[in-house]
Parts: C-alpha cells; sequence; structure tokens
C-alpha cells in the first residue's frame, strides 16, 4: 500500500499538469478516438496552426478526433476538449455550458454588425415577432443598411414574406420619416445609423424619443470556435488576441486555420451567443 | 502510513495549485509571464472636451485590469506628446496614438513599438477626417479664401490638425508655411475650436468623424463643446475637408512579453461584443469594433511625417511656421 501512494501522488500531479498543459481542439474525421498530438503527415496548414498555437500559448496542441460536429460539441460540454468549431445546431444543446469566441469576417463583407429594428414609441408591436405581415423600411442599399439587415432579420424567422411589404429608403433619415409618417410600420438600421439618426448636438437632444427599438441584434453566425464558458478569460483572451492578428502574422497560417469560412479576411471576435437566434 | 497519506495530499494540493484539478485548461503554467511585470501602463490622451472621459477610461482600467490579471494603471496626458516620449522611453506598455503620433514613435524607435489594433466602423470605414472650421459670419467660403488669413492648427504631433491637411495643401500647390499670414498651434481641438470662436483666428484646422463629407459628421470637438451646451455648433462653417486618414491606434512595446500582448489584445478586440455598453462608454461609435492593423496601415502617415519634417528641415518655409 505503502508503495502506492507516492506513485499516486506523482500520477495526479502528472495527469493535472498534462492537462493544464494542453489546448485539445475536436478534429470531425467521422469516428471518435482519443486526443493525440497532430502525426507527422499532417497538412502543412495544420501542423503551423498548431506549431503557432502552442509557442503563443506555452502548451501543447492536441488533435481529439470526433464523429460529427455534434459530437465535438458534447465532448466540449463535458471536458473532453476545450475548442469546437460549430454550427447553431451542434451548439443549440451545449449552449448552456459553452460559447462562441471567434467566427471569420468574409474578405470585402462587414463585420457581424448590430443592428436595431424600431417602431413608433405609441406602437403595439413589442417584438419583432409582433410585426409579422406589416411593413418594414431599410435605410439605404449599401450593405451595412440592407443586406446585413436582411440576413440578420431572416436568422431571427423573419425572411422573405415574413413582411407584407419591404422597402428602401434613399437614408436612415429618409427611412424614419417614412415610419413617422406611417408609409412603413418598421424601421431597420445598422446601430451606427441609429445613433447618427438620434444624436442631437446637445447631450440632452433625443431626437427619437417618438420611436422605439423592439429588436436589437447581430446576424447570426454560421460557424464559429467555441470554448466551455468556465474557460479563464485569460485563456479565452489570449486565443482571440493571436488569432485576430493571424491574418498580418502568419497569413498561410490564417489560411488554413480560416479554411471552414473559404475566402476570409481575418478573424472576428463573437458575442457568447453568436450561433444562438438572438432574444427578441 | 500517516506520512504518506500527508505527502499524497502534499502531491494532489500542489497539482491542484499547479494546474488545477477542475479539468479547465489555463491555469498557473501559463502565468509564468508575470514574473516582474508588477503592472501594465497604458498612456492615453485625455479629452479636453470632455471630463468625464476620465471616469470613462476608469471603468475599462478596471476591465483590462481583470483580463491581464495585473494593475492597469493609466497615464493619462493633457498634450501629444506625452504618450510619444513615454512609449519611445519603454515607460508605458500600451499607449493609444493618432496615426502621426504613431509616425513620430516609428520615426524615433521603429520596431520598437508595433501597432495592434484600430477601430473599423460600422459601415467599414476605418478612417476619419481633417475640416478647416471658420465662424459663420465669415467671409471665408474656401481653402482659397484663407491666403494671408490667420489658422490656428491643433499640435504639431496632431494627425488631423496639422500633418495630414498640410501634405494636402501641398499636393493642392498650397505651402502652408507661406501660404497664411500666420499660424499657431492651440494646443488641443478643443482649444482650437475656442480660439477660433474669440476671434483668434480666421480658421481652425480640427478632426472630424462619424461620417463623411456626403453624409455629414457626427464627431468633432464642436459636437463635443455643444453637447456640453458649450457653444452653438450652427456658429461655425466647414469650408474645406481632407481624409479619410487612418484612425487612431493602439500601440504596444513589442519588448513586452507576448502574452501579455496577445491578452492585452484579445481582451479589447472583445470589447464590444462581450460589454458594447462599456464600448459606448469610452467613447466608441455604436457598431464598430476593434480590428487588427500593423505598420503598413500607417505608411501613408508615416512617409507624410517624414516629408513634412524633411521640407522644415530644408528651410524653404518662411514666416508663416508654427509659432
Amino acid at each position: 500500500m505503502r508503495a502506492w501512494l507516492p506513485l499516486a501522488a506523482v500520477l495526479c500531479l502528472a495527469a493535472s499538469s498534462a492537462e493544464a498543459a494542453s489546448l485539445r481542439i475536436a478534429e470531425v474525421v467521422g469516428s471518435g478516438g482519443a486526443c493525440h498530438a497532430l502525426r507527422a503527415d499532417a497538412p502543412a496548414g495544420e501542423k503551423a496552426y498548431f506549431r503557432l498555437l502552442g509557442d503563443r500559448l506555452g502548451r501543447e496542441i492536441l488533435t481529439c478526433p470526433v464523429v460529427d460536429r455534434a459530437a465535438a460539441a458534447q465532448a466540449l460540454a463535458t471536458g473532453r476538449l476545450d475548442v469546437a468549431l460549430l454550427d447553431p445546431a451542434a451548439y443549440a444543446p451545449v449552449q448552456a455550458t459553452t460559447r462562441a469566441i471567434l467566427t471569420v469576417r468574409p474578405a470585402g463583407h462587414l463585420n457581424r454588425i448590430p443592428l436595431v429594428v424600431v417602431t413608433k414609441a405609441s406602437g403595439p408591436a413589442t417584438n419583432l415577432a409582433s410585426l409579422r405581415g406589416k411593413s418594414l423600411v431599410f435605410g439605404g442599399s449599401a450593405e451595412a443598411a440592407l443586406a446585413a439587415p436582411r440576413q440578420a432579420l431572416a436568422d431571427q424567422g423573419a425572411g422573405p414574406g415574413f413582411f407584407s411589404r419591404e422597402d428602401v429608403a434613399a437614408d436612415a433619415d429618409a427611412a424614419a420619416a417614412g415610419l413617422r409618417s406611417g408609409a412603413a410600420d418598421a424601421l431597420v438600421l445598422n446601430t451606427a445609423a441609429w445613433q447618427r439618426l438620434c444624436q442631437g448636438v446637445r447631450s440632452q437632444d433625443n431626437r427619437c424619443g417618438d420611436l422605439k427599438v423592439v429588436w436589437r441584434g447581430r446576424r447570426r453566425a454560421t460557424l464559429a470556435l467555441v470554448v466551455r464558458r468556465d474557460i479563464p478569460d485569460e485563456l479565452r483572451f489570449r486565443l482571440i488576441g493571436i488569432h485576430v492578428a493571424m491574418h498580418i502574422e502568419a497569413p498561410g497560417t490564417f489560411a488554413w486555420a480560416s479554411s471552414w469560412l473559404p475566402g476570409g479576411a481575418e478573424f472576428e471576435p463573437t458575442e457568447a451567443e453568436a450561433l444562438a437566434l438572438a432574444a427578441r | 502510513m500517516r506520512r504518506w497519506i500527508t505527502g499524497f495530499a502534499l502531491g494532489c494540493a500542489v497539482a491542484v495549485a499547479l494546474a488545477g484539478c477542475d479539468r479547465r485548461p489555463g491555469g498557473v503554467a501559463s502565468s509564468d509571464w508575470r514574473a516582474g511585470v508588477k503592472e501594465v501602463r497604458f498612456a492615453v490622451r485625455g479629452s479636453e472636451g470632455d471630463p468625464t472621459m476620465a471616469t470613462r477610461w476608469s471603468v475599462y482600467q478596471d476591465y483590462l485590469s481583470k483580463a491581464i490579471g495585473l494593475p492597469v494603471k493609466l497615464y493619462e496626458s493633457s498634450d501629444y506628446n506625452g504618450p510619444i516620449q513615454a512609449l519611445s522611453s519603454g515607460q508605458v506598455d500600451l499607449a493609444t496614438l493618432a496615426g502621426g503620433g504613431y509616425a513620430n514613435v516609428d520615426a524615433q524607435v521603429g520596431g520598437k513599438v508595433a501597432p495592434i489594433l484600430t477601430v473599423r466602423q460600422a459601415e467599414g470605414a476605418m478612417g476619419y477626417y481633417s475640416a478647416l472650421l471658420v465662424r459663420k459670419d465669415s467671409p471665408i467660403h474656401s481653402l482659397a479664401d484663407m491666403k494671408g488669413r490667420s489658422l490656428g492648427y491643433v499640435d504639431f504631433n496632431s494627425t488631423s490638425g496639422y500633418l495630414y491637411p498640410r501634405a494636402k495643401m501641398r499636393e493642392l500647390g498650397i505651402e502652408p508655411d507661406t501660404f497664411f499670414g500666420k499660424t499657431s498651434f492651440a494646443g488641443g481641438h478643443t482649444q482650437a475650436v475656442l480660439a477660433l470662436q474669440n476671434g483668434q483666428f480666421d480658421g481652425a484646422i480640427i478632426e472630424v468623424g462619424g461620417g463623411d463629407p456626403v453624409h455629414g459628421f457626427t464627431t468633432g470637438p464642436q459636437y463635443t463643446m455643444a453637447r456640453r451646451g458649450l457653444l452653438d455648433v450652427g456658429a461655425f462653417r466647414m469650408v474645406w475637408v481632407v481624409g479619410p486618414i487612418p484612425n487612431a491606434v493602439i500601440v504596444t512595446r513589442t519588448d513586452r512579453p507576448q502574452p501579455l500582448i496577445d491578452i492585452a489584445r484579445g481582451a479589447m478586440a472583445a470589447l464590444p461584443y462581450d460589454r458594447p455598453d462599456l464600448w459606448r462608454d469610452i467613447g466608441q461609435p455604436d457598431g464598430s469594433a476593434f480590428t487588427a492593423v500593423d505598420r503598413s496601415f500607417y505608411a501613408e502617415v508615416i512617409r507624410l511625417r517624414a516629408a513634412d519634417i524633411a521640407q522644415r528641415r530644408s528651410g524653404s518655409a518662411r514666416g508663416g511656421k508654427p509659432s
């Protein structure tokens, strides 16, 4: 008995140290297995990515074979790995214990910018669902005014056919005028346009006191890197800090690491619920 | 037996302390970089037009302290040169600078300081503008009308209030050191507007943002002061606007521990997504976010700074130099 105790102590120490010294990343390969170091025949881009993370985090990076994204989500939620690339369907069952941290911004397109849907303050609508069958006006035709809001609304179930009519105004001011005149029941803007619309020249000015926001959110991410919610902030911020600069510091590595969204320009941080439907 | 049990318990206690038996990644093993780093020093420019900014920065300071796991000390400077010299001499680890300030640092210490983040606005723009402001009742309606008149710049190290508009004037064939009757440095954007209001200058060069020349602007010293009830923004006119100028940058000393740089960059980049309320509180436009940049993003400003210094040293200027 005596002989086993020091061994147990050593094993305990070794196991704990190994765990802390590694970062386990899910890899969907169609079958499950134990986490392991990259094999010699791994793709060059993957090797470079693991090397970059290992060097910058000061820990061993392990790949963890999983059957599919749903299995990756379960393994992540139960602590059998630390990072997984998930889609909304895989994320939904593990939403309580995991969170998104990074997605990819496509080249030539905007970040997942925040948006608002606005109605008259005196109107009956209290959320997006209550606008079904009503008319909507967009505040311009640029991506930030039209394509981005349209996608975000579709993510919320307010895609084609949800509104009785969709108009595109010349700009935010014209769209607000349409809402105020009754030509439209609701207005959708990105929050920068909303801020410009409502901001007066004095702090007490509120040019939108007659309007109210009934929905606020971002376009849902189609894919995102996900970690457990109990991950230390330090590690989460290190992962974000390394990834957001990767397209500059190591373009070839970025190309492999972001290959799940071809044509990516850069990694973009996300809010925790980037893969979930936003609250209405 | 008791000795071994004690040994076992001690062994596991050490293991827990070193690595954490809670199965979470992270922990002490990755924090060795903190050895010898007592605090993180961050130089920021105070906003002379908005005294509440100091309170807002303190909330940001708390956020960064928690993220980095070390005390973060903010060094707020009322002038442009403070953060530049503090950064160049290694007295601070991080700083916010306008592009011209970074160009100055780059000229002094080169790769010892590197840009890490700038702001991308919601619509994708990554710049702001420089405007020539005059009083509403002024007979001046264009840059050409300023010939022989008095002009207020902001500061030698101001990008929008000195460096960039002077370069653009030269591109138009106007030599800024001789074109105006008199030029001076006001010391800040707010001071430039106040001096203009008081009749000290016929025109003042200031920064404007939150829009563009087509859609108008919502940020700049005159807007900040108007919101505080200090002046009527309608009392001024913009007669010349140039830009966009690359947005201000967060820079770091490159001789600091890489984990510190990664954590700081990650925590700041996550801020608009994690804490949109705080993002607005520190004066960032709604819908904007940080994006990573490197020296190449400021290449034009660096070139303009070098050209301006060369021009001044060549002695081509007469009495129109700022005094």
